[in-house]
């Protein structure tokens, strides 16, 4: 049931025939935790926010930074010093008193993954290291839980979407380890990748439109063209194939 | 076979700037080792070492994933190559 402010708030999307009332009470009746409140779980989080998700769980361990401000656009030069997930959680509430915010302040390791989206209904990629994505992915896929991919560099992005038991997961096509390294990035970047990533999950929890599932879409912005690709589930995958019988690493520690 | 290698955007500059390089090749690894043989600055680019493809790189051949064993893959006439890199970023 909506309220007569939440008719009023969400009227313009209501519209849409695609959502209409029951779309947004599915919205409303969702858990979305998002892993990262930086780069791309700004945008993220900010548009989940305004479209009436029920519930959003803001998962970051970082201090705000003045060489964030130039991409993580919920975080502002007063919150220099201050948590992500506490700057983010100010902005979202009064942005949209509905949602209900929860703001975790903790580093993701295989030890506290499962954890931390207990609960929840999906999980956003909104990290900015491989290791942890696939913490992540493998979390996803033991708990069936909907794994919404997205990743930056430059100008540069791709995006896709893993259903769990039914798609490619992020680990089917891994080779091994990469470098970790600082990153170059211009906010406009995870900008528009952070959209795609969030009108994925609102499709996926609307139930409507056509999912990036097994379809890879990579955007390059100094063209501004995107690129799909298709990807197939691997049945040899260390994390998905059928075989594996999941298990964590006894330190916790990050993945390698 | 007469094959287009689509080059990522980082690695043009190992091309004098270009996107789609036309190749000769049955496999994917023909194609790039003919590839390395006009730009010599792919190989460190896209190789860890010899016959090792750098983690971060992706192959498709016409907008499908080759993985895995992707040097191994067998392209024809007409094909598209796409080198890709994957990005960690956020």
């Amino acid at each position: 049931m909506l309220t007569p402010g939440e008719r009023e708030r969400y009227d313009r999307q209501m519209m849409i025939r695609e959502i209409g009332q029951e779309g947004q009470e599915r919205l409303k009746r969702s858990r979305v935790a998002i892993a990262g409140a930086g780069g791309l779980g700004s945008p993220i989080a900010i548009y989940l926010t305004a479209a009436g998700i029920g519930m959003i769980r803001l998962i970051d361990h970082d201090q705000v930074a003045l060489s964030n401000l130039n991409r993580q656009i919920l975080h502002w030069e007063e919150d220099v010093g201050r948590k992500k997930v506490e700057s983010a959680r100010t902005k979202l509430r009064n942005l949209n008193s509905e949602v209900k915010i929860e703001a975790i302040d903790e580093m993701i390791t295989e030890g506290n993954v499962s954890q931390l989206v207990d609960g929840c209904d999906v999980i956003v990629d909104a990290m900015d290291n491989l290791p942890t994505r696939y913490v992540l992915n493998r979390c996803a896929i033991e708990k069936k839980m909907p794994f919404f991919h997205g990743a930056v560099t430059g100008f540069e992005g791709r995006v896709m979407t893993v259903i769990p038991g039914e798609t490619a997961c992020l680990r089917c096509m891994y080779r091994g380890p990469v470098p970790q390294e600082k990153f170059p990035v211009i906010g406009v970047a995870p900008a528009v990748i952070g959209m795609i990533q969030a009108t994925e999950v609102i499709k996926y929890l609307g139930g409507i439109g056509k999912l990036l599932t097994n379809r890879l879409l990579i955007y390059d912005g100094l063209r501004i063209t995107f690129s799909e690709f298709t990807v197939t589930k691997n049945p040899n995958c260390d994390h998905c194939g059928p075989s594996i019988i999941p298990s964590l690493s006894p330190s916790g520690k990050r993945e390698r | 076979m007469a094959v287009k290698v689509n080059v990522h955007a980082t690695h043009r500059q190992f091309t004098n700037g270009l996107e789609v390089v036309p190749i000769e090749g049955k496999t994917v690894g023909e194609c790039l080792n003919y590839l390395i043989k006009q730009f010599p600055g792919m190989e460190k680019a896209l190789f860890a070492k010899k016959d090792k493809l750098l983690n971060v790189v992706e192959v498709y051949i016409n907008h499908t994933s080759a993985y895995p064993d992707e040097l191994a893959k067998p392209v024809k006439d007409g094909d598209e190559i796409h080198l890709v890199v994957m990005l960690a970023g956020g």
